[in-house]
């Protein structure tokens, strides 16, 4: 039964082939031609899009602990003020526009970024895993003030990016910002940076086989055998210093116009 | 009058505040608001009060979700204000009117501020006026949850804290006599009955804003109160439930034609210095604590998709399909209460089949009906599937711990400074408090960590052999001191022990107790005061239902009420068991981590010293809402 019935599809392609070869012929040979060219053409410029937004992506994720000033420097970014202040994130702030003070800048069209300002509390974490993955560049801020009480909560939200999957095969480059330092008591950013080589390491010591309620530390960090040191990792991590309150974020800016091409 | 009074976006900037109302508040209300109100999915709360050293406030807040703003605003929690509810929602409706999400500041909203007030306070001034002249204000509004409240109908629904019962000026010459009872969480009276004919409309206090269940801002009032004993003043008409007149002391039960008691203690005298293991019997190595194994979240597709969730998928709701898929194309323009409710309520329903303590389902929908009322649909969505992804969006939000529950950093750390780590294991009777501090004892010692039991289960006949044929399986040491010892005494001296022998973890097993029997609970708070461990673990069974809800909450209480100390430490994580024996009936984990705000830290399946597992929010999310 099965031998007649792949016979008679067999017979049935036959004759759709002939049908449409005759077809074919039918049609005048400009025709055919230019019905193909377009076809091909369309395909070719659809690959081009598709390559060129894989390259070039203008976005910028700002993430850190709750209270260490990221929707402060959203908004000096964008306005170069942070008008009345602010509170505690519920949701992100995201907004593409070209940094405020390259607003004066007139060296042509300059591309604007995409920055997105993801909120730090600890419940809102999931929403950091929306955004990275398209992230051309991550901003971690840190209170430099405020900075040795919530130190181990800094280092193991740091912990948990810095050996996200789509971090370490991307390579995405990581900024340590240390905010608020107008203030006297502030750190300077090598304390702030070996405090958090140091609380790593510990981590990494504890954190060897355990995965974390629901996110799981898929990659390892460092050299086994030697301390940590964030010159280790896959992707580039810097450390630069700024104050939101005041706007001065040069080196935040230079950061991300580094990564983003203007 | 009013402090302050601000509205700001959801994505933190603020974006007007009352200039004239200059006043600097003191502490940061709103940041405490957010944090432990807001955030809690406690949204559909009236009120929220915020105690400061020098300032206590009092919260009220609305919010426009088709625009993502919220309007705060704050008073002195000693004035009773009646107008506030109606200047927010005044403040709502001509704010939305100039709000351009691209404009930051709002200065010309100062004089229509300003006018509203005056409104506002006119208005109220009248109904107080005409409330003094007329009928007894005696609105009985029956609430779901059976309890019974006296609201005055324009709002001003406050709870006051009985702590301040007497000094408030305002009641002071009207109700001195007419204290509520404090402590009492559950807030089952209200203090009615002597309602004046006068009808006072300020100052008026109402039971319950929040009706029964816990309150988080009682919790960290519990957590601030200094040393203040709280007065149980029982009120007359005080409502059902809750404390026992007398204390209950156990009497041996005496059968009908009984022997004489004799020496029922069947213990070997044991030696001072706890029991070195000699083990005969083989250590118990079974393998890897699933702990530590990873799970594997089946169709991480789904998950995706919930993440980004517009548009939804398989929805069998039949309901109304024609009109539901009219609307849904069209996109009807803002939610109404109304339209929410059905698909509000069907999911409570779900929920409840999944085993959600009943008002915590309630709140929870109030909340998420907060957080969408006024919301414009999306084109192409259905109502259903948009309160399908804001209830999603909630559960993971509760369900994701607040602080991190990396036990074996806080180990590390506290070896650091040369002290055990001690964890006590608190629960009601038979809820597998030993079986699990087996299990957890073993997961840490595959982590290369000492570990000590403690055996502080001195009541339960065979609690202490329990624990030593666990210790000798597991090869570690145990301290215990038999039977009819006082708890409190012998964890101390196990810590002791633990610091001289090395030890980097002590676990401390107590005696199962009911959450309203007094004098247990004392007995618990003293050994938690004592001893300070640093983690104190609530094991509940994942097949508790409604009452899940009652002992997390009478817990909390008796532990914050009965500590003589003006910190008293609370419970800080939950140990969820018997979680193989519910199939998917697993909302006793939500309840439990609502109602107290700890997170799951363990959640055991199975009675094997394998079988424990961190809690995978996602699959229980996705669990409770299939």
């Amino acid at each position: 039964m099965d031998e007649e019935k792949m016979e008679k599809l067999r017979i049935q392609l036959q004759q759709l082939l002939n049908e449409t070869q005759e077809f074919v012929q039918k049609i005048p040979p400009m025709q055919l031609y230019a019905a193909i060219g377009v076809v091909i053409s369309t395909i070719f410029l659809f690959l081009i899009i598709r390559l060129f937004k894989r390259k070039s992506s203008n976005t910028i994720v700002l993430t850190g602990l709750s209270g260490s000033g990221k929707t402060v420097l959203f908004y000096q970014l964008r306005d170069g003020s942070s008008h009345l202040g602010t509170v505690t994130s519920m949701e992100p702030n995201e907004g593409t526009f070209v940094l405020h003070s390259e607003t004066t800048k007139q060296k042509g069209k300059i591309k604007p970024v995409h920055i997105v300002d993801v909120p730090g509390h600890s419940r809102l974490r999931p929403k950091l895993d929306e955004f990275l993955p398209q992230a051309a560049g991550i901003v971690f801020v840190v209170d430099a003030v405020e900075f040795l009480p919530n130190v181990r909560a800094a280092s193991e939200y740091l912990y948990d990016i810095l050996t996200k999957a789509s971090v370490v095969k991307k390579k995405i480059p990581l900024l340590l910002l240390c905010n608020k330092v107008d203030k006297v008591t502030a750190h300077t950013k090598d304390f702030i940076r070996k405090q958090l080589e140091k609380e790593i390491e510990k981590l990494r010591a504890s954190r060897t086989a355990l995965s974390s309620a629901d996110i799981t530390n898929e990659y390892t960090l460092g050299v086994p055998g030697e301390a940590f040191a964030f010159h280790q990792c896959y992707n580039k991590v810097m450390v630069a210093e700024a104050s939101g309150l005041t706007g001065d974020t040069s080196q935040l800016e230079q950061f991300i116009r580094e990564y983003v091409k203007a | 009058m009013l402090e302050q009074l601000l509205i700001f976006t959801r994505g933190g900037l603020i974006l007007w505040t009352c200039k004239e109302l200059g006043n600097a508040l003191r502490g940061s209300p709103i940041d405490t608001l957010i944090r432990s109100c807001l955030l809690e999915e406690r949204s559909g709360a009236a009120s929220y009060n915020y105690d400061a050293p020098g300032a206590s406030y009092t919260l009220k807040w609305t919010f426009h979700n088709e625009l993502g703003l919220v309007f705060v605003a704050v008073y002195q929690r000693i004035l009773h204000l009646l107008y506030v509810d109606d200047l927010l929602s005044m403040v709502k409706q001509e704010f939305s009117e100039i709000y351009d999400p691209k404009r930051t500041s709002y200065d010309d909203f100062d004089n229509i501020f300003q006018q509203l007030k005056k409104e506002a306070e006119a208005r109220a001034e009248e109904m107080k006026k005409s409330k003094q002249v007329g009928k007894p204000v005696n609105n009985q509004l029956g609430r779901k949850q059976g309890q019974v409240q006296n609201g005055i109908a324009d709002g001003g629904n406050k709870k006051k804290s009985g702590g301040e019962s007497g000094n408030d000026g305002r009641d002071g010459d009207k109700f001195r006599g007419r204290p509520l009872e404090n402590g009492n969480l559950n807030n089952n009276h209200v203090g009615k009955g002597e309602v004046p004919a006068t009808g006072n409309a300020n100052g008026k206090e109402n039971g319950t804003s929040n009706t029964g269940a816990f309150d988080v801002n009682k919790l960290q009032k519990l957590r601030s109160k200094g040393g203040k004993k709280t007065e149980t003043v029982v009120n007359k008409v005080s409502k059902a439930v809750a404390e026992p007149k007398k204390k209950i002391t156990k009497k041996n039960r005496v059968w009908d034609d009984s022997p004489p008691e004799s020496k029922l203690d069947f213990t070997d005298p044991v030696s001072e210095n706890g029991e070195q293991n000699i083990s005969a019997v083989v250590a118990a190595d079974q393998g890897e604590s699933m702990m530590d194994k990873e799970e594997i979240i089946s169709s991480d597709s789904e998950s995706e998709e919930e993440d980004t969730g517009k548009d939804n998928k398989t929805d069998t709701r039949k309901k109304g399909w024609f009109s539901s898929m009219f609307q849904s194309i069209a996109g009807k323009s803002n939610l109404e209460k109304s339209d929410l409710e059905p698909a509000l309520k069907a999911l409570k329903d779900r929920l409840m089949t999944k085993n959600v303590a009943e008002e915590i389902a309630e709140k929870l929908c109030e909340s998420v009906a907060a957080s969408l009322e006024g919301k414009r649909l999306a084109s192409f969505t259905r109502i259903s599937s948009t309160v399908q992804a804001a209830m999603e969006d909630a559960l993971v939000r509760i369900l994701t711990p607040r602080r991190s529950i990396d036990i074996l950093r806080d180990v590390h750390s506290a070896k650091e400074h040369g002290k055990p780590y001690v964890v006590v294991f608190v629960g009601v009777n038979g809820v597998g408090k030993s079986t699990n501090l087996a299990k957890v004892a073993y997961w840490l010692l595959q982590h290369n960590i000492n570990v000590m039991m403690a055996a502080c289960d001195t009541f339960r006949s065979g609690a202490v052999e329990q624990l030593r044929t666990h210790a000798r399986r597991l090869q570690i040491p145990i301290f215990e001191k038999g039977y009819e010892k006082d708890p409190a005494i012998v964890a101390k001296e196990a810590i002791q022990e633990a610091s001289r022998n090395g030890s980097d973890v002590v676990l401390v097993d107590t005696a199962g107790r009911m959450q309203d029997n007094e004098p247990l609970m004392r007995a618990l708070s003293k050994l938690i005061y004592v001893n300070n461990p640093d983690l104190v673990l609530f094991v509940g069974e994942a097949l508790v239902g409604n009452d899940a809800v009652d002992q997390l909450s009478k817990f909390n209480q008796k532990l914050g009420d009965l500590s003589p100390s003006p910190n008293p430490r609370l419970i800080d994580g939950i140990l969820l068991t018997k979680f193989d024996t519910i199939d998917d009936k697993v909302g006793a984990a939500l309840s439990m981590v609502y109602i107290s705000g700890a997170p799951v830290m363990f959640v055991g399946c199975g009675q094997s010293y394998t079988d424990l597992k961190k809690l995978n929010v996602k699959s229980i999310v996705k669990t409770l809402l299939k």
